[in-house]
């Protein structure tokens, strides 16, 4: 049977507290987790500068197109991007195979300083991931057939 | 990948618009962000050449209906169609949950329809997936033009698997049943995910329910 991972609030309240430590340390302006799929798991920091599900969806693919660039020098994709902007920058970084993090920020702080505090954020969200992905496999949502009767037309 | 947040009470998913190269994917996107309300949806990205070809994808984000509280939102995409960007196709399908193929119904572009119903059933396949495991519709797109080929003449070519999917007949430069298709694979997928289990018969029932609303 087919079910939805469930991002409980208890992991979604690690997620974000993982995320804002990142931020405070680094003084980053955004950090957002999402699959290499483009969606967004979660997001923590200032939601003004961009319509996180667009950026969710255009980093996926970035990160995916270099991956033939990585495999021309041998490697198997980058770890790491780093866009670079004149007043924005933007650093992408794997979390496992499965997710990307994706950190924006701005001249009050520098790619080095960024770079310094993904490592120890990665390393602790690749770990709850993990943990989410393997308790998926065990427990999912479903709906009832009825639910989606009754909401009739999905888009009107 | 579909992923529910009890937190801010979200599911997510991805549905992406496979076919043939100029075969109206992108318009399809397009007549929908026309239609849509900006409160329910985010901006169309497209990805294109300078002609206006698409180079690696067209995005569109929607917000739809509240069901038992949780609020749907459907990531629309659409894969490149010419031949050469299979690469790009590939990333595009990563953790799709639902598919649209869009065929041109003219007569001289059934090779190539044929041709890009196979190579997604080749690349879904490189991911493990097999077609009759994904929620998929069919769309003969075009059907305004004067070259075109019977519908019968396109189910035999590509809705001759053991179990039918359901199929509009559409033309997505004027939006007629692109919300068909639209509401049909939607639904779809979210049958996929009910309590009873799916499978290929599941389906089959799914597609007369769902013919119920087109």
């Amino acid at each position: 049977m087919d079910t939805i991972p469930i991002l409980q609030v208890e992991d979604v309240q690690q997620l974000d507290a993982i995320l804002n430590d990142f931020l405070q340390k680094s003084e980053a302006n955004l950090a957002v987790v999402i699959d290499k799929g483009g969606t967004v798991i979660s997001q923590q920091g200032d939601f003004n500068i961009a319509d996180t599900t667009i950026l969710a969806a255009l980093a996926a693919g970035s990160f995916a197109a270099t991956k033939e660039l990585a495999r021309r020098i041998g490697e198997i994709e980058f770890s790491a991007l780093y866009h670079q902007g004149k007043n924005a920058h933007i650093f992408m970084t794997s979390i496992d195979e499965n997710n990307i993090l994706i950190t924006i920020f701005g001249e009050q702080t520098t790619v080095g300083l960024v770079r310094f505090y993904t490592v120890n954020a990665t390393s602790q969200l690749a770990q709850l991931l993990a943990k989410l992905r393997a308790r998926s496999k065990e427990e999912g949502f479903q709906f009832e057939a009825e639910d989606i009767e009754e909401v009739g037309k999905i888009f009107t | 990948m579909s992923i529910i947040n009890y937190a801010n009470k979200e599911i997510q998913f991805k549905i992406v618009y496979y076919g043939p190269a100029l075969c109206g994917k992108t318009t399809n996107l397009t007549y929908i962000h026309s239609q849509v309300t900006p409160d329910n949806r985010g901006d169309m990205v497209s990805l294109a050449t300078a002609a206006d070809r698409t180079l690696f994808f067209d995005f569109l984000p929607l917000h739809a209906v509240v069901i038992k509280g949780f609020k749907t939102k459907f990531q629309l995409y659409t894969v490149p169609g010419q031949v050469i960007y299979n690469a790009t196709r590939q990333l595009v399908l990563r953790s799709v949950d639902g598919i649209v193929f869009c065929a041109d119904s003219q007569w001289d572009k059934m090779e190539e329809n044929v041709e890009s119903f196979r190579n997604m059933e080749e690349n879904l396949a490189k991911m493990n997936i097999n077609l009759d495991e994904i929620p998929y519709v069919l769309q003969y797109n075009k059907r305004d033009m004067p070259n075109v080929a019977p519908v019968n003449y396109l189910e035999y070519l590509l809705n001759n698997r053991k179990v039918k999917v359901q199929s509009f007949e559409g033309c997505a430069t004027t939006g007629e049943n692109v919300f068909s298709t639209l509401n049909s694979i939607s639904r779809l997928l979210l049958y996929k995910f009910t309590k009873e289990s799916y499978s290929p018969d599941k389906r089959s029932k799914t597609t007369v329910l769902m013919s119920t609303v087109r």
